[in-house]
């Protein structure tokens, strides 16, 4: 008995002493204005988690905003993105000029800009960048993104011209294409030659001479092409393939600081792209000397505010100020210190150790979000970026748009979004809020009454034409999603409102991130499939091109030329505003056709440390670090969500 | 002796190869591809990506370069990480997985072997119970949950450990994933040191050792702990050989780039010469530890002969 006791006394002690951990460790959280450990660093040190691991230090290869944010350091494009606004901002580049149909583009290089070992960067480097880019042999992924470049598709894919041997004319594109071609470039008439702002040359007569026609460069795609096409056919017999060069491409140095871009067509938006880090200049004497092995470490050279000091995969890279940079004396912080994690609760305890100050967007897991959110060091901000499930629009009963529509409409947003907490409901296909003076189409609104009189008109009804469950056929639909626990929760939400408002129990189905995309691009799924698009530029046009071609991020099955010509008249517009009411029209077309059902807007979800100034939680989570600082006076600290308002000569008098 | 040995290491060879195929059909079968991701990649750079990394060619063809370049030691490059050969890699991240490992496993002997000892020689007492309670709390607790507690104590609340990252070898960044690590090990070594010992305890030859008047230590630490180690010596090999593999999950919570990760991320993102590499050398450890425990038999019990 004496010794059942004591045991007992032992335990209970340490029962007690647990309790009072735990109550200690919940009342100092109860007290904490910010997320753990607040103590600047001394060494002007920004210690930041980017995500994961990079591929590569190679702005042209790396594909994600994980190494978008590395890239930002250590190389520069032509623009940069505004620290608030993501628009463009002075870079490389200290002024530009767009001609009046957006299909020219022409940049003005500053003279001071200089690689980190000294030699100056000039226009040739530009045009060896954009070369670069578009070669079949790097295979770089992110090339589609400066498709609208006249023949850089051309010249990525491999294709050819058609020449005619004896008089060594190319075969074009106007003789194929009836009545007023839309893909006449306008810069056809001469006019526009003389509104660039650089001098008319050789090459730009060249690359403003009607399009010339382009096949596939493998003989049996090419041979598929013509057997399409009678008229083609004929008009090639007798000619020479021609190979696309990288010089065919629409990028000129037209002098040693001047650079001009013509376009395939008219492209308002290109502008925005032009700060993406597969623009942004890399070193032709390094690669052509080293080849895969520039980017290391002892060979690497760079032209952004950072310069590349160490790197260890998986654990560190260190980048630090770089004296040879153009704009050094903006330059506030030392070093910045860019750490891999995958896993969102590690890097949150990174976080709250005080072990790194600041990370990505969308680290704070839902289930920490009632702790976290109230506190001043959260960034709470609208993305351009949104969530939704594409629709199978092949496979029966979705090919039916009434039941695409019933679906769609018997989901509440709204209490979606609250349940999620940090984000907005969508009802439309791009963020709302995020592209001032775009008039939003708002889609179908929650209406579960309606949503089942259209299944009734579908066919699912009962004797007496009300809308009967059991015709349904359920077994043809099911939720598929990437193993993740955010998919997961909002997948059982929605199965959660399909059973509450139409009394049907859509199954669920995840898999890994791979095997699903594999699944989902090719529109192998029923039903379901969960997506999400993260702008590359801010424009709502990044998220309509979605649907511009029936293959490729489509994933839907959906496809109308009507669309496809509504977005080109639209592009084809020179008023701005008119510009977004077409593009605004082709969005409500688009959601009336429902191939897809829009959940919500993105939120960024991160923190960062009240010290850290400089930094914005902008719509892309990019940031220019040569703005970043530390700030050791802590009566100047963010208290909450630095202020978004964007100001004139805040960042600089060219700002 | 040797002639065993040079049996088991020429059988090494066609082992890997057997193991090293397996993975690699495994691999081609999965769907996707390291190429693939959220954003579509047009056919023309598809077959541009193929042809720079020798993925047009025959499957029979690949497979033959394959076999070539193990037998080689030679694994290739990364298609995930541009221009890193996989040897760099496996030599980059094998020191501090092996550090991680041996550390933990070397911790995990220590106290694993006197826990299961004394427990053995005080059988039924409380301390043989508490120790066996805490030997099945270190088996049943999963290191993704003793690990998050650990730095929650240590670093969250007290601020006295750092969180994650590794600092070298020695630095303070080791002591919260050689203990999680190590938790698992200890217990088992705990309970195999404790059955191994009460079966030799009740050997004839203790009797003899006891019933000369030798000192309880040295019936112990002489005598009975030779035989007492034999499951715990077979357990060593494999074990030893997994653990300077990498534990993904211990990696992962802690950041370490060591083996694990790589190998998880290289799985996740179909980087086929990677995954090739590692299995190789895993299974070459494996079989290399085995060969080393069994040779450590020999020594240690007087009985086995080669």
């Amino acid at each position: 008995m004496r010794i059942f006791r004591s045991s007992q006394l032992r335990l209970g002690a340490g029962l007690l002493a647990l309790a009072l951990l735990i109550a200690g460790c919940s009342a100092s959280a109860k007290n904490q204005v910010y997320f753990g450990k607040v103590a600047p660093p001394s060494d002007n040190t920004l210690h930041y988690v980017s995500g994961s691991e990079p591929e590569s230090l190679d702005p042209q290869i790396g594909t994600g905003q994980p190494e978008a944010r590395i890239y930002m350091s250590i190389f520069e494009g032509l623009t940069e993105y505004h620290p608030k606004t993501m628009e463009p901002i002075p870079a490389i580049a200290e002024r530009w000029d767009v001609n009046k149909d957006s299909s020219e583009f022409t940049f003005h290089l500053r003279k001071n800009a200089r690689w980190s070992n000294g030699e100056p960067i000039t226009a040739r480097d530009f045009v060896y960048t954009f070369h670069r880019g578009f070669s079949p042999k790097l295979a770089s992924r992110n090339a589609y993104l400066g498709y609208y470049i006249k023949y850089a598709q051309a010249y990525n894919e491999g294709g050819v011209f058609v020449r005619d041997k004896k008089t060594g004319e190319f075969l074009l594109v106007k003789d194929f294409k009836e009545g007023a071609a839309k893909t006449e470039t306008p810069a056809a008439e001469p006019a526009s030659a003389s509104s660039s702002s650089a001098p008319d040359t050789e090459f730009n007569k060249i690359i403003k001479s009607p399009e010339r026609v382009v096949l596939p460069g493998d003989e049996k795609e090419r041979n598929k092409a013509l057997e399409a096409d009678a008229k083609l056919k004929a008009a090639v017999e007798g000619k020479e393939f021609v190979e696309v060069k990288a010089t065919d491409i629409g990028v000129e140095a037209v002098d040693d600081y001047t650079v001009r871009l013509t376009l395939t067509q008219s492209a308002p938006f290109f502008l925005g792209v032009m700060a993406h880090q597969f623009f942004r200049a890399v070193p032709q004497k390094v690669i052509e000397q080293y080849h895969e092995a520039w980017t290391q470490p002892q060979h690497i050279v760079t032209c952004g505010p950072f310069k590349v000091e160490t790197w260890k995969p998986y654990d560190k890279l260190v980048v630090v100020r770089d004296p040879m940079y153009w704009d050094v004396a903006r330059v506030k912080l030392d070093r910045i210190a860019f750490y891999p994690s995958e896993d969102n609760p590690t890097t949150m305890n990174m976080y709250k150790a005080g072990q790194v100050d600041a990370v990505l967007n969308h680290t704070v897991p839902a289930a920490w979000l009632d702790m976290v959110r109230p506190l001043k060091d959260y960034m709470d901000a609208p993305e351009v970026a949104i969530d939704y499930y594409q629709i199978n629009t092949k496979k029966a009963p979705m090919n039916d748009k009434r039941v695409r529509k019933a679906f769609n409409m018997a989901i509440d947003k709204d209490a979606l979004a609250k349940w999620r907490r940090i984000v907005k409901p969508l009802t439309a296909f791009t963020p709302e809020g995020i592209f001032p003076g775009y008039p939003q189409p708002k889609g179908d609104a929650f209406n579960p009454q309606k949503a089942k009189q259209l299944l009734a008109e579908a066919g699912y009804k009962d004797a007496s034409g009300n809308f009967d469950p059991t015709k349904f056929p359920i077994n043809q639909v099911e939720i598929t999603y990437n193993t993740q626990e955010s998919n997961r929760i909002v997948a059982e939400f929605i199965q959660a409102q399909w059973k509450q408002n139409l009394g049907l129990t859509v199954p669920l189905k995840n898999m890994e991130w791979k095997t699903f995309l594999n699944m989902r691009s090719k529109v192998e799924y029923s039903g379901f499939a969960r997506s999400g698009w993260v702008g590359d530029y801010m424009d709502p046009f990044t998220f309509l091109n979605l649907f511009y071609t029936p293959a490729g991020d489509n994933g839907t099955g959906w496809w109308d030329p009507k669309y496809v010509q509504m977005l080109d008249d639209a592009n084809s517009e020179l008023d701005q505003a008119k510009r977004y009411e077409k593009l605004a029209k082709a969005e409500a077309y688009l959601i009336e056709e429902q191939p897809v059902i829009p959940l919500l807007t993105a939120a960024t979800n991160w923190v960062k440390k009240p010290y850290v100034k400089g930094m914005y939680p902008n719509p892309q989570t990019l940031h220019a670090w040569k703005f970043v600082y530390i700030e050791q006076d802590s009566s100047k600290w963010d208290q909450g969500v630095p202020d978004m308002q964007k100001r004139a000569g805040e960042f600089g008098p060219d700002y | 002796m040797f002639r065993f040995i040079l049996r088991r290491l020429i059988i090494t060879i066609p082992m890997v190869i057997i193991v090293v195929s397996l993975t690699w059909g495994l691999v081609r079968l999965a769907p996707g591809n390291f190429y693939t991701g959220e954003k579509r990649i047009p056919p023309a750079i598809e077959k541009n990506l193929r042809e720079k990394y020798g993925l047009d060619k025959p499957w029979y063809v690949q497979y033959a370069r394959m076999v070539k370049n193990i037998l080689m030691l030679d694994f290739g490059t990364s298609l995930k990480y541009e221009g890193q050969s996989v040897n760099s890699i496996l030599a980059r991240s094998l020191p501090v997985s092996a550090t991680l490992g041996l550390l933990a496993y070397l911790l995990a002997l220590v106290v694993g072997v006197t826990a299961g000892t004394i427990a053995a020689l005080k059988q039924n007492s409380r301390l043989d119970y508490a120790s066996m309670a805490l030997a099945m709390l270190g088996i049943s607790l999963p290191n993704f949950v003793l690990g998050p507690i650990l730095v929650l104590i240590f670093s969250l609340t007290l601020f006295i450990l750092p969180p994650t990252r590794w600092g070298g070898f020695p630095s303070v960044n080791l002591i919260l994933p050689v203990i999680t690590l190590s938790a698992l090990y200890m217990a088992y070594i705990a309970r195999l040191t404790r059955s191994g010992m009460l079966e030799v305890l009740r050997a004839d030859y203790i009797r003899t050792a006891r019933a000369k008047g030798l000192s309880e230590k040295d019936v112990v630490f002489r005598h009975a702990l030779r035989g007492g180690l034999m499951p715990v010596v077979s357990y060593t090999g494999p074990a030893l050989a997994f653990l300077i593999a990498g534990t993904v999950v211990v990696e992962r919570i802690f950041v370490y780039p060591g083996l694990g990760t790589y190998f998880l991320n290289a799985c996740l993102n179909r980087d086929e010469p990677l995954i090739i590499g590692i299995v190789a050398f895993i299974s070459i450890s494996v079989l290399l530890f085995n060969l080393l425990v069994d040779i450590a038999y020999g020594f240690i019990d007087p009985r086995i002969r080669y």
